[in-house]
């Protein structure tokens, strides 16, 4: 993508005046990260990037802004916000709307048509992370990873990120503005880990799940970070009365990551952040892609897709499968 | 001061008598207790101005202002509204019951310090429970004070507590007990208005006083206002703090207002230090 | 107090040899390193930076009961505790994290639990000889061979660890494993030296405090907490992998008939935490509690124990989804000064 057309389309977007800001990607503090960037004027717009490792789904932050009530007098401040989207961000942005979580007039999306993101934890672990800044960029094959001056090029298949091997969208589905040419859509591969915990028997899949789920640490990372998981009031937190204890343990652990399972099915899209976000290691996109899997499959539905379509936990067709119902 | 030696481990105490200060969704219910154990019932010495933990077993605790005087005798008294879940299941408690309590928890109001000054109290709404054991020390005590007055005021007359305590009040010659409510309402002939208002109307002289308010957060705002317009020092003023608690004694830091710990550095805050913590109106 | 030679062939009978403790060791488990105990032909690993999870857990357990009690009953059973601990392979910083944290624990209330884990456990520390890419112990008055905290300090010399009794825990733990060790040579602590003082070249991050705590309070309305909590997703993960953190919730859990009071880690980045019953928040956004959780290790813990409530382990900046990096807030925090 040419920074120049996305730092200058950012600029002119954030100078409207019915734009509060715009949530896009910038470098961070050292080494391969990178930060959300909250950009009010031209010389933030300078700071955006968009490259492989830019990886995070930024829509959480359409819900998790804070609406605290108003001193007397004031009026709520309802110009658009503004946010870059990939391919799976973008199905995030239409679950929102079909959920009525925010209005399509709130927002204006600049897509970011993607050909891929790197694994944070595959090249930190080829390529050490630096305190400098390190760069990554596209190549025709693969990836071109620039640490401390020296280049390195890399194949794509080494580097890429779970979540885009798997990918159908690579392209924003929807989009006020977009960014560069689509790209070439690729064939997702299998999805081997869904597979693997898939080949167990139920004890073996019991078994499995109760080993990754005794390492959580009930941060809610994973919740915090999910685009979809923006309840106001959220089960987790409910104390009276108490859905979930407090108690770490892996009976309340697996009541609160089941939960979450559970309320995400036919609304997760795959943006893979809870996963990535996991202090804890825990494979949680298998979880949610079965669950997305099982969705698909049986009721031919794909969250993400389509603005107006019916949300699936709420809605019901006559010649919905029941032959699991006991 | 002992408490168990468990600080985490609650006395087991036995609901003597209890009745309703209010009614209504957020109905405020006042418990007299006594403590099981006669060890932890004579060295219980709690202060003016100190809280407990109080709970049910199987449910949880809240910190409590006790609103009573030591000088009332060997029992507790904490005046309770209906809120969350803790306070939901005090509030099923009767007579004979059991509950738990743990503390005196927090510091006091300075009473020794205050010996031979004004004592004025200003309260509103369940605000008025930390006043109580203010008013019946210095009552107690009353030759060693320059004099009592007591300003309190509710929403409604069905709002205030403690109502059957404040025709005797009134009635002694030795304390000046001002009532008020904010709206009219039939049969009340006494002050109608604000607390903050009365106040004024009062125009209570900052010489060799101290006051002393508790109350909603707005109540307490324009009630700070009003003293410092009367003249009153920073160092004149008291109010108590409260934030969520879970343990009560310093280590859990939950009720942290700017650095000043809650639990133990406060409740009772003078208007000096409150000023200086930044969160401390939050 | 004595210093002697491990050599590494011994490292599995000298790990043997801490019988009849419970034996706690950074190990690889789920692909993940963390202190876990060490099972029977278990063998730890110390070939690591530091592990994700710090081993607080050890003293301060993420659930810990209380006390229990039956439904509708009135008599609580106090757990017992008394299973001697050894912390093997703890880094330097974790193990001074504990120093700072027992100010808290004994401040006027002894917390007993805490307490009694501490009374119980063995420190035995791995000076770092590869520090991480966020490590800046240094800066907050630690080290990459700090004993604070330490009953004995093991320094990788190559061939052998340098093993130095820094307590009386220390130098019984020597004693139990004597016929294991050999002396040192002058040659070895010269080398000891060598390794740290390499060790410390190696820290790349780094912040002077000078000046911190005193002047955060004066940065209150300051908009650089806006700018550094705009990203903020409200998770507990910088709070639950800080080694210094130590907040915690009570409740109170029933299964069956069977009821306790456990306390649990908890996160002042959770809006929860300060939510009054009422629904009044004092800290109502993502800003006040970013605020919080730096004024709270720079500025309120520094008032009330004299020492900063953060030991430079990098965690925090290590694994924060959005790369929230303490070590920048603290340079905006400095440049604002």
């Amino acid at each position: 993508m040419d920074l120049e057309k996305l730092r200058e389309t950012a600029a002119e977007v954030v100078a409207r005046e019915d734009v509060k800001y715009l949530i896009g990607w910038k470098n961070g503090s050292y080494g391969y990260r990178v930060a959300p960037a909250f950009i009010e004027d031209a010389e933030g717009a300078a700071e955006l990037i968009f490259s492989p490792l830019c990886i995070s789904n930024l829509s959480t932050y359409l819900t998790l802004v804070e609406k605290l009530p108003l001193p007397r007098g004031q009026e709520p401040d309802t110009r658009k916000i503004a946010l870059m989207v990939k391919g799976c961000d973008s199905r995030a942005v239409t679950q929102l709307l079909v959920e009525k979580g925010i209005e399509r007039d709130g927002v204006v999306v600049i897509g970011c048509p993607c050909p891929g993101m790197i694994d944070y934890d595959l090249l930190a672990e080829k390529y050490p992370e630096t305190e400098g800044l390190s760069e990554v960029k596209w190549t025709d094959d693969g990836f071109l990873v620039i640490r401390d001056g020296e280049e390195t090029n890399v194949t794509r298949d080494e580097l890429l990120a779970e979540k885009c091997r798997l990918c159908r969208y690579p392209n924003p589905l929807i989009s006020d503005i977009m960014l560069g040419e689509p790209v070439e859509t690729w064939e997702p591969a299998e999805d081997k880990g869904v597979e693997e915990v898939d080949k167990k028997d139920v004890n073996g899949r019991w078994a499995y799940w109760e080993e990754q789920f005794s390492n959580c640490i009930r941060c809610y990372s994973c919740r915090n970070v999910c685009p979809l998981c923006y309840c106001q009031d959220c089960i987790l937190d409910r104390l009276n009365p108490t859905w979930v204890n407090r108690a770490v343990n892996f009976s309340e652990n697996t009541a609160f990551n089941i939960a979450r399972a559970f309320h995400l099915a036919g609304r997760c899209i795959e943006c893979g952040e809870c996963e990535r976000v996991c202090p804890a290691n825990i494979p949680l996109g298998r979880l949610n892609r079965k669950m997305a899997r099982e969705v698909r499959d049986k009721y031919g539905f794909e969250p993400g897709l389509d603005p107006e379509a019916e949300p699936f936990q709420a809605s019901y067709k006559p010649d919905d499968p029941e032959d699991f119902i006991l | 001061m002992k408490t168990n030696e468990n600080p985490y481990i609650p006395y087991n105490a036995t609901v003597e008598d209890t009745w309703f200060e209010t009614g209504g969704e957020r109905a405020i219910k006042t418990f007299k207790v006594v403590l099981e154990d006669d060890e932890a019932r004579q060295n219980w010495n709690h202060r003016p101005g100190q809280c407990a933990m109080i709970g049910v077993l199987g449910v949880g605790e809240s910190m409590i202002s006790i609103s009573c005087s030591p000088t009332e005798g060997d029992f507790l008294r904490f005046s309770v509204m209906r809120m969350g879940k803790v306070t939901q299941a005090l509030h099923q408690l009767e007579a004979g019951d059991k509950m738990t309590v743990r503390g005196p928890y927090g510091n006091s109001f300075p009473l020794e310090e205050w010996k031979g000054k004004q004592i004025l109290t200003i309260g509103g709404g369940i605000g008025q429970a930390p006043m109580r054991p203010i008013v019946e020390y210095v009552k107690a005590n009353y030759d060693q004070y320059g004099g009592l007055t007591m300003i309190y005021g509710a929403r409604t007359s069905g709002d205030l507590c403690f109502k059957n305590e404040f025709e005797e009040m009134r009635k002694n010659e030795e304390l000046s007990c001002h009532l008020t409510i904010d709206v009219e309402e039939e049969g009340w002939d006494l002050n109608v208005g604000f607390v903050p208002s009365m106040l004024m109307d009062l125009n209570p002289s900052p010489e060799n006083t101290i006051a002393i308010t508790c109350g909603p957060p707005i109540m307490i705002r324009f009630v700070l206002e009003n003293l410092k317009k009367l003249g009153f020092e920073d160092d004149q003023i008291y109010t108590t703090l409260e934030n969520r608690m879970k343990c009560g004694i310093g280590k859990c830091g939950r009720c942290n207002a700017g650095g000043m710990y809650v639990c133990k550095d406060g409740p009772v805050f003078d208007y000096a230090t409150l000023k200086a913590i930044p969160e401390a109106f939050a | 107090m004595s210093a002697m030679l491990l050599n590494k062939e011994k490292w599995p009978d000298f790990v043997g040899k801490l019988t009849g403790k419970q034996l706690w060791a950074p190990q690889i488990k789920d692909e993940q390193l963390r202190f876990a105990p060490v099972a029977e032909g278990e063998e730890p690993a110390l070939d690591y930076k530091n592990t994700r999870v710090p081993p607080k857990n050890v003293v301060f357990p993420q659930t810990e009961t209380l006390f229990r009690f039956q439904v509708d009953g009135e008599e609580v059973d106090e757990p017992k505790l008394d299973e001697e601990v050894v912390l093997l392979g703890v880094r330097p910083c974790d193990a001074r994290s504990m120093v700072i944290v027992d100010k808290l624990f004994s401040w006027d209330y002894d917390d007993p639990y805490y307490a009694r884990r501490r009374e119980l456990v063995t420190m035995v520390g791995l000076a770092c000889s590869e520090p991480g890419l966020n490590c800046f112990c240094p800066s907050v008055g630690g080290g990459p061979a700090s004993t604070e905290g330490l009953d004995l300090l093991m320094v990788d010399l190559g061939e052998n660890y340098l093993l130095e009794a820094i307590t009386e825990k220390g130098e019984a733990l020597i004693n139990e494993t004597k016929e294991l060790l050999e002396e040192t040579r002058d040659a070895n602590l010269e080398q000891k030296e060598k390794v740290i003082n390499e060790a410390a070249q190696k820290i790349k991050r780094s912040i002077d405090p000078e000046g911190i705590p005193v002047g955060l309070p004066g940065l209150w309305e300051d908009s650089l907490w806006q700018r550094v909590s705009a990203s903020c997703l409200g998770c507990g993960t910088c709070t639950f992998l800080c080694p210094t953190c130590h907040c915690f919730d009570i409740q109170d859990e029933t299964e069956g008939f069977e009821s306790r009071r456990c306390r649990t880690w908890d996160s002042c980045m959770f809006e929860e935490y300060t939510l009054h019953t009422s629904g009044h928040n004092p800290r109502p956004s993502r800003l006040e509690r970013t605020r919080n959780r730096i004024n709270h290790k720079y500025n309120y813990y520094v008032d009330k124990f004299d020492v900063i409530a953060c030991v430079g382990c990098g965690r925090c900046i290590n694994l924060c989804p959005v790369n929230i990096d303490i070590v920048e807030i603290l340079k905006q925090v400095k440049e604002a000064l």
